[in-house]
């Protein structure tokens, strides 16, 4: 099946602030008329770092909150690419493509648990507020990550109204002390009916796996969004394999940019994944 | 030097292109995504993802890695096969202006002919180009690699096709020249030059290949002077047209390829980081 990319379109931005939050986190914002209208929870968009070679492809994404003509990205500067980006001024033209990929089913009622590893909090601001939009208010955020000051800002998940954000450290510098899955159990509690998942692919086996070993039934809709290393982003290089469980319980590869990014946490063979090396580009 | 036609680009057997500027095999996949993204239709060619007798699941991730100034892949010709192609794409490229020339890939000289044969009877394949040169199969390169296995393949191809044969050669032989002799004397309409260049990169934190297969194709600007040297001993081999492909990023660097003989060229990786790039190149030719 061939994807949608009819909302897609090159767009050259304008960067307003690249802000430090801390422990590394930077939230980029620029104004992108195009991109602000037509993302959707779960949503990406292709950065370009650089207007020379190297670094040579384009960076992915996701559009974590739209504001008027505005889009806010976070990432952290961890490669050449986002170093670039992280150095960018206002001012700055940002040349990007979007969006792009196949995002979040959002309900419409019910409780929804959103579960972020590190950078995962990405796209849950646009999540979030869409859910609102459409009447969800029972919201719950666990989010986690290595240490306080690399937790995204509850605040910004959403505005004005924060939802409710159980927050979880691997040093226990905030929060509980633990990884955030520990969180999952009391969070199931509630049973809700969707449970959307962001984060490194490891974490998002570690959330299904202690899904699976709680006995608590799943979740109705029950969602990651995955990361790959990405060439084109629109569904031609056939780089961002991810393994995926056929319906005949075969393996089969699924494409990151445009199967996913946000896939059916039942779906993705998670062992196949675990046993994938790193990713290179950054 | 007589200036190149950039219109009506005959390449042989019927097939004559709009226009010298064409979207590279393996980086367009057979024109769906991108016809959404920009108006192929003023492109002379879509060259097609290598496609395969069976279909292909292709290789296990990470299949790319940037490299300075270019990207290695190991794709692994992943395709739905040549049945699904002709059965279930063809139909879409009715009434497309673009020609679309189907990249055509295989483990053995039966396999190719299965898959040229296939396609024989497709209305909306306007061309067929041999892929001797993947360099992310098993056996896909030796065909590539020994000009009187080339030859044999050629051959074989044309006894079954009245359709244009493009030979897309690999850049990964000593001499490539004669290979594209080999193919020209075999039957072979027009030469492609080149494949990516076999390329490796290691993940520095455990010194291992990024790629699992241990090597993969580079493409990108940073091989484009090494794919022109070899399209211009290419050009100077043969009579039959050349079309020029590896590293094209704007109108200059394709030009290249026209200066040392080419009569068309392909961009390839240049349309990941921008899909224009191809229209680009075409509005920059023209001037």
């Amino acid at each position: 099946m061939t994807a949608d990319l009819s909302r897609a379109a090159l767009e050259t931005g304008e960067v307003l602030i690249v802000e430090r939050l801390g422990g590394g986190l930077l939230e980029l914002v620029a104004r992108l008329p195009h991109l602000a209208a037509t993302a959707m929870p779960g949503s990406f968009a292709q950065l370009r770092c650089s207007r020379s070679s190297t670094p040579l492809l384009r960076r992915p994404f996701s559009v974590a909150w739209t504001q008027d003509d505005n889009c806010g990205f976070v990432f952290e500067a961890v490669g050449a690419g986002t170093r670039l980006l992280s150095e960018l001024q206002p001012g700055d033209p940002l040349d990007t493509l979007g969006p792009l990929g196949h995002g979040f089913s959002v309900v419409d009622s019910g409780s929804v648990v959103c579960v972020s590893g590190g950078l995962g909090c990405a796209p849950f601001p646009l999540l979030i507020n869409e859910l609102r939009r459409r009447g969800v208010e029972d919201i719950l955020v666990l989010n986690g990550a290595r240490t306080a000051t690399r937790l995204y800002p509850a605040e910004r998940f959403a505005r004005p109204a924060v939802p409710v954000v159980a927050e979880a450290t691997d040093d226990g510098t905030r929060g509980h002390h633990g990884p955030v899955t520990d969180l999952l159990h009391q969070a199931m509690a509630s049973h809700p009916s969707a449970l959307y998942a962001c984060g490194p692919n490891a974490m998002l086996g570690a959330v299904m796996s202690t899904l699976l070993e709680s006995g608590a039934d799943l979740p109705p809709t029950l969602e990651a969004s995955l990361e790959a290393p990405m060439g084109c982003g629109f569904g031609t290089c056939l780089g961002c394999a991810l393994p995926v469980r056929a319906e005949d319980g075969t393996s089969a590869w699924r494409l990151c940019c445009t199967d996913g990014p946000v896939m059916p946490m039942r779906d993705v063979d998670w062992d196949g994944l675990r046993a994938l090396p790193g990713a290179d580009v950054a | 030097m007589t200036e190149n036609a950039l219109e009506g680009i005959d390449l042989g057997r019927g097939l004559v292109l709009p226009n010298a500027v064409g979207l590279a095999s393996g980086t367009a996949g057979y024109g769906f995504e991108l016809e959404q993204l920009i108006d192929i239709q003023r492109l002379g060619a879509l060259y097609t993802k290598g496609t395969t007798m069976r279909p292909r699941e292709g290789n296990p991730p990470p299949r790319i890695a940037e490299t300075g100034g270019g990207m290695l892949n190991s794709i692994g010709l992943q395709n739905p096969g040549v049945d699904a192609v002709a059965a279930a794409y063809a139909p879409r490229w009715s009434g497309w202006a673009i020609r679309v020339i189907v990249n055509v890939a295989g483990g053995s000289v039966d396999e190719y002919v299965h898959c040229v044969s296939v396609l024989e009877s497709v209305a909306e394949v306007a061309g067929i180009e041999l892929n001797i040169s993947c360099p992310n199969i098993a056996q896909g390169l030796d065909f590539g690699r020994d000009p009187a296995l080339a030859a044999r393949l050629v051959a074989a191809v044309r006894a079954v096709t009245e359709r244009c044969v493009i030979v897309k050669l690999s850049p990964n032989v000593t001499d490539i020249a004669a290979v594209a002799r080999a193919v020209e004397d075999a039957g072979a309409d027009a030469v492609s030059a080149v494949n990516t260049y076999i390329g490796k990169k290691i993940h520095r934190a455990s010194g291992r290949s990024v790629l699992p297969l241990g090597t993969g194709g580079l493409s990108g600007p940073a091989i484009q002077p090494l794919a022109l040297a070899a399209v211009a001993a290419v050009c100077d081999a043969v009579h039959i047209p050349v079309i020029g492909v590896g590293g094209i990023i704007d109108a200059a660097s394709a030009r290249d390829f026209l200066i040392v003989g080419a009569c068309a060229v392909q961009v390839g990786t240049a349309t990941f980081i921008n899909p224009e790039t191809a229209l680009q190149v075409l509005d920059g030719l023209r001037g």
